[in-house]
């Protein structure tokens, strides 16, 4: 056991820095302009990890940190339970965007390269601008259980009870175009190339919908609720986590209607929490319930361990912008960023 | 697996129809020298301020779960904030949740048994129902979900005492039992019930099923079909398993939205332990808990609490679940 644990280590301990933090790794990211990696916990603090491996603490919520994503520019946005959306620079300075009061949740975030942001707290999504300027507050029917731009940074999606809401973030009469589908609704995402809308469930199920015809996709058969979904650059892939192995639905050739999608790193009966696509090649990062986090690449299945299972399950997981670093944390508060670039 | 190992969150719900005295409950319990700290989810609409350091203001929403039966519903906001609240574990000893005065208590209980994290992570420790002694018997009239908080109810406390007469809240305690003799009654005047009658009661755990026996009154007096009643059925032989699961599996199907709470503990043939079972609706779960002590009668019994049971052909069902062999 303990040999292939080494070896499963391998990448960690020879090309990565790790460390106990001591609360649930709520998020993970890396700055879009590739300075800064952080780290955002269930006590409410965030962890900035540098490159010579020193792990600087951030008092940021009072309370838990709730989401983490890479601001539009640099640095991090990170929403808490204490209803304060922050930005955080990679050097640690953390300024105050919104303040929406105690019990209202920050819980979902988003950023767009254009400074456009959005943050959902409760039913509502609220949109700032570049300065960090408010710009409008999207009203839902339900709780919204996750939210994402469009690449072009023109529309931004909603998921929530029966469906999800679509907004062009620029429009003058504030109406959403509604898909709708039954059941409550939570992460969002959209294809890279902005044609289709996928959600996962509160079933085990992920749903999807082309927008050019409005045709319902239902990608379901999972074992438990999916936490973590992404698209690989091109948005040839789903990745999704959710199952024991890595299922990729494929969205070219016609798919997914009628394809069944293929399975990478299973075998082990270990359930897969968080996937994370790289942001150029076809090759997707995966953490499982046991503390695994590898790499996947799909068109040749190889698979390459980056860190060994043992150290609680998998939370978080995040690529930097040029795909040479992963970062990762796990429930019970282990974190590691693993360096890949050539040498 | 290892459910022994018990590292789950106790959930505490808190129902009763605006007036009765909920918050005041609350906000005693908060205020006790207990040296527990709590997470305290209320809704928006609470009638007065809760005092603690971390308070939840939830929206109740209601969601049907997509797998065709319609008395699937869950709480999708707590499934929310106890999946967040879990992230922050360590700094709570338990969970309070406090429903608005008309909620029907259902979709609370199913929450724990439907949604995975909150399974992994919390267990539902009891749903106490706070009553008006003046005014319960006119709610129990004019409004579904004040029986229904009856018919859930682990504890009762039956407040305002002061304003009733003994005879008057004999009559209550009457109408009570009628639609759940399995709820403990504690009398109360501004709530004040000890904390440790209504936090800690681990009542949704299977050992604890049936656990208390009842003063169980069979009263036929009067039935209308749409009032919310108990039944209890005994069998002195032992069950078939598998006849036990397919007359319950079709039962609950058949009429799972009608059947509030269904708990039952079974003789199993050729078996030395006790199974326990309970269903929420058509959700049900059940296990072995440990063996029949020596000496104590091997009766299996179940009961129903809920609309339009049929007594006979309940009866007829559970008699039928009995195996052949030693069975006339």
């Amino acid at each position: 056991m303990s040999e292939t644990a080494n070896d499963a280590d391998f990448l960690l301990s020879s090309r990565g820095r790790s460390e106990d933090l001591g609360a649930w790794v709520i998020g993970a990211a890396f700055g879009r302009d590739g300075r800064g990696c952080a780290f955002s916990l269930g006590d409410g603090t965030l962890r900035l990890a540098s490159a010579e491996g020193e792990w600087r603490r951030l008092e940021a919520h009072d309370g838990a940190a709730l989401s983490l994503v890479a601001d539009s520019e640099s640095g991090f946005l990170s929403g808490g339970d204490d209803g304060k959306l922050l930005r955080v620079s990679a050097e640690g300075e953390i300024a105050e965007i919104a303040d929406f009061g105690m019990m209202k949740w920050v819980e979902h975030l988003a950023a767009h390269p254009s400074g456009l942001r959005a943050a959902s707290v409760g039913k509502t999504v609220h949109l700032f601008g570049k300065d960090g300027a408010k710009l409008k507050a999207l009203q839902h029917p339900s709780t919204v259980g996750g939210v994402a731009f469009d690449a072009k940074g023109k529309r931004v999606a909603a998921g929530h009870y029966n469906g999800a809401s679509l907004w062009f973030v620029n429009s003058k009469d504030d109406k959403p175009r509604v898909l709708p589908w039954k059941g409550s609704h939570q992460s969002v995402a959209f294809s890279p190339d902005g044609t289709h809308v996928v959600t996962s469930m509160q079933e085990n199920a992920l749903h999807g919908w082309r927008l050019t015809d409005q045709q319902d996709m239902r990608m379901s058969g999972y074992p438990t609720k999916i936490r973590s979904f992404s698209f690989t650059a091109k948005g040839r892939w789903l990745a999704t986590a959710g199952a024991d192995c890595i299922v990729l639905w494929p969205f070219f050739a016609g798919g997914p209607m009628g394809k069944p999608p293929v399975e990478l790193a299973g075998g082990d009966s270990v359930v897969c929490t968080m996937v994370a696509c790289h942001p150029q090649h076809e090759v997707v990062a995966a953490g499982f319930q046991d503390g695994l986090v590898l790499m996947a690449e799909i068109g040749s299945g190889k698979i390459v361990p980056v860190a060994a299972p043992g150290r609680g399950a998998v939370s978080a997981l995040a690529w930097n912008p040029a795909g040479t670093q992963l970062a990762f944390g796990t429930e019970t508060g282990f974190a590691g960023v693993v360096d890949l670039s050539k040498r | 697996m290892s459910e022994t190992s018990d590292t789950t969150v106790p959930v505490t719900v808190l129902t009763g129809y605006l007036g009765a005295g909920k918050t005041t409950l609350l906000n005693r319990i908060l205020s006790e020298n207990h040296g527990k700290k709590f997470a305290v989810v209320i809704n928006e609409f609470g009638e007065l301020g809760v005092d603690n350091d971390l308070v939840i203001d939830a929206d109740e929403e209601v969601f049907e779960m997509n797998n065709g039966c319609i008395c699937c519903t869950v709480r999708g906001d707590l499934v929310r904030i106890l999946g967040a609240l879990m992230k922050r574990r360590g700094k709570f000893d338990g969970i309070i949740v406090e429903t608005t005065g008309l909620a029907n208590p259902a979709p609370v209980a199913q929450t724990f048994f439907m949604d995975e994290d909150v399974k992994r992570a919390t267990r539902l420790d009891a749903i106490v129902t706070v009553v008006d002694a003046k005014n319960l018997i006119a709610r129990l009239e004019d409004s579904h979900e004040a029986e229904e908080q009856i018919a859930f109810a682990d504890v009762i406390v039956l407040n305002k005492m002061d304003l009733v007469s003994e005879q008057e809240a004999a009559e209550v305690e009457r109408r009570i039992k009628a639609i759940n003799p399995y709820a403990e009654i504690r009398r109360a005047t501004k709530s004040d019930v000890p904390v440790e009658a209504v936090i800690g009661r681990d009542a949704f755990k299977l050992e604890r099923i049936l656990e208390r026996e009842p003063d169980f009154l069979e009263s036929d007096e009067h039935e209308h079909n749409e009032d919310v009643l108990s039944m209890s059925f005994e069998v002195d032989q032992p069950i078939d398993p598998e006849k036990f699961n397919a007359w319950i599996g079709g039962l609950l199907q058949a009429k799972g939205p009608d059947l509030l709470r269904t708990k039952g503990i079974l003789a199993y043939q050729g078996d030395d332990r006790r199974f326990a079972f309970q269903a929420v609706h058509m959700i049900a779960d059940g296990d072995f808990i440990g063996p029949w002590k020596e000496g104590d009668p091997r009766k299996s019994k179940i009961v129903f609490i809920g609309r339009n049971l049929n007594r006979p052909q309940l009866r007829r069902g559970f008699e039928s679940c009995v195996a052949s062999q030693g069975a006339a």
